[in-house]
């Protein structure tokens, strides 16, 4: 950085302008990136969405017929439900194993540094390989699942996990939970760590038993980070096109089907326009839920005051 | 013995069922990271006609399918390629960024932090498509340099966001005391708050260069040429075959794993602190 003598009589304010100038030449960077790189996508991807644009062609102004022909698809309607079946029952499973796994591992109990390490293990793999592990698993000739059922006794039949519509979104789920719980279980032990030890002593001065300390103290104690581990699990999880692609690919017969494959097979098949409405009619809801995660975000304190 | 007197002071059963419950715990978690292990070493006929829980023959088989016919190392090496470069310039771009909205004050200061949170939670399933047609006119259409620039979509964002946290736990006073004695602003940054905030750097660095070697969607739309797969696109492309080949596929997940395990446990503490940085602070 050039430092510029400035011998002119506004000098002083100009020191103060100069600094600004620098701090914004920090910052631009970054803010012409972004602006290309998402905030012109974005509005790109909505203008495309009203168009009948194919690959390597320009496009017409077509208005809502690609949402019109969406909402007589069959498709579309299993894709929007199968999205909200995914996000939701994953979500509550990795709640309720996050926090299971987390008030246990906040307790004194033997080897809890290693167990804890090894939690972390399926967040630490690449998520393209715990999915296409779990395809393995799931598999009738080669795959683990039917083997330890079998040879246990649990379940004596061989079953296709993914290539029936009854088991194959129950299968995705299961591998979703598995490979994102560890995420929930850091946040909420994190948030246990840092509830003073006096509370809970308090607690127990007055008698509360242990439901009534979780509720009157570890509760309050983490629910914020619940609430915000739930917002960025829930956007994380409705957009995760390798879960289902490298899994099922949406089959079998669309009973996995969900938004970012549907759009990435609307890609495939050359009709930008109709893929494009697939991925901007998820906006309305992902909004929502991007809105009250950066409020809460930001009321963090993340920036200095 | 250390490990049974944490349990003591409690009652029997209840130590019991703690120890019944981590095993059970355990054994979930780490049935399919071995089942991936040991599918990789198994011989094909093996595999497919007699299912057990330990290969009756270890083969490297797999791993030379894997190298010498489909060229792994090759998807293995672009995705080096990509995930250091799109790390090394979200650190340096997000540092400046992230320091100068930690350090000055200014309009719209506010306006861009909730900008960069937003552009953090903005997926990639909704941006691939403008991105692509982006892409191609620039003419980096089916380059690892397309693939470098479209990532920086999700790195820079999340590495400005976690910076802030760390810089922002840098005194002022240091960085005061340093432009006393002669330093500039710059260098406050460059010789101050960049080495106190290590961790935080070695944290966004993990968290940015495993968000690149995971990437699958972008991959798969801009790469076309076989030479120029990343990892996941490799064994993606391995699956979509019609013979369905479960030893090569899983050795690749192995061979694609190794760094990324090995990165992690070197770096837990910097990378649980810092996955929790951004949302959790206590």
């Amino acid at each position: 950085m050039r430092q510029r003598p400035s011998p002119t009589v506004k000098s002083r304010p100009s020191a103060e302008a100069q600094q600004q100038l620098f701090a914004y030449a920090l910052v631009l960077p970054v803010v012409l990136l972004l602006v290309g790189l998402v905030g012109y996508p974005l509005f790109y991807a909505v203008y495309v969405s009203f168009t009948n644009m194919v690959v390597g062609g320009g496009g017409d102004w077509i208005g809502l017929a690609n949402y019109r022909y969406l909402a007589g698809s069959p498709v579309f309607t299993s894709a929007i439900w199968n999205t909200v079946v995914l996000v939701v029952v994953s979500d509550v499973f990795k709640l309720a194993i996050g926090l299971g796994l987390a008030l246990l591992v906040n307790e004194r109990i033997p080897a809890r540094g290693l167990f804890r390490s090894l939690l972390m293990l399926p967040w630490a793999m690449p998520a393209f390989v715990a999915f296409l592990t779990w395809r393995v698993l799931y598999q009738p000739i080669g795959g683990g699942i039917n083997l330890v059922l079998t040879s246990t006794g649990l379940y004596p039949g061989i079953v296709d996990w993914l290539g029936q519509r009854s088991t194959a979104m129950p299968a995705v789920i299961v591998a979703s939970v598995w490979r994102g719980f560890p995420f929930w279980f850091v946040s909420i032990l994190a948030g246990l760590q840092s509830i003073p030890a006096e509370l809970y002593d308090a607690a127990r001065v007055d008698g509360a038993n242990a439901w009534q300390r979780f509720r009157a103290v570890t509760w309050p104690g983490i629910r914020r980070i619940v609430i915000i581990t739930t917002l960025l699990s829930s956007i994380w999880t409705a957009n995760s096109f390798e879960s289902v692609w490298l899994l099922t690919q949406g089959g079998p017969s669309d009973a996995t089907m969900v938004f970012p494959v549907l759009a990435y097979f609307g890609m495939q098949t050359q009709r930008i326009g109709e893929a494009a409405a697939v991925s901007v009619a998820m906006l309305p809801a992902l909004l929502i839920l991007v809105f009250m995660t950066t409020s809460l975000m930001q009321g963090d304190g993340n920036e200095q005051d | 013995m250390r490990i049974y007197s944490e349990l003591l002071g409690r009652p029997l059963i209840a130590r019991l069922a703690i120890v019944a419950v981590m095993a059970l715990v355990l054994a979930l978690v780490l049935f399919p990271v071995y089942w991936m292990v040991i599918t990789s070493l198994k011989l094909p006929r093996e595999i497919f006609r007699v299912p057990s829980l330990w290969p009756q023959v270890f083969t490297g088989a797999n791993y030379r399918i894997l190298i010498e016919d489909k060229d792994f190392l090759i998807a293995i090496r672009n995705s080096f390629v990509v995930a250091s470069s799109v790390t090394l310039i979200s650190l340096v771009v997000a540092s400046l960024a992230a320091y100068s909205l930690v350090r000055f004050r200014y309009r719209f200061k506010g306006l861009i932090g909730r900008l960069i949170l937003f552009a953090y939670l903005t997926p990639t399933s909704l941006l691939f498509i403008p991105l692509s047609i982006l892409i191609a006119r620039l003419q980096l259409g089916n380059t690892l340099y397309g693939l470098i620039f479209v990532y920086l979509t999700f790195s820079l964002p999340v590495s400005t966001w976690m910076l802030q946290a760390y810089f922002a736990a840098v005194p002022r006073e240091l960085e005061e005391q340093g432009m006393i004695d002669g330093l500039s602003r710059l260098g406050a940054l460059f010789r101050i708050v960049l080495p106190l905030s290590a961790p935080g750097l070695a944290a966004v660095a993990i968290f940015t260069f495993t968000g690149a070697w995971n990437e699958l969607l972008l991959a798969l739309v801009l790469i076309t040429s076989e030479s120029r797969r990343t990892a996941p696109l490799a064994l993606n492309y391995l699956i979509t075959s019609d013979v369905l080949p479960w030893g090569p596929l899983m050795a690749g997940a192995v061979l694609s794993s190794i760094p990324l395990v090995i990165l992690y446990f070197m770096a837990q503490r910097f990378i649980v602190h810092g996955l929790t940085a951004g949302s959790v602070k206590g």
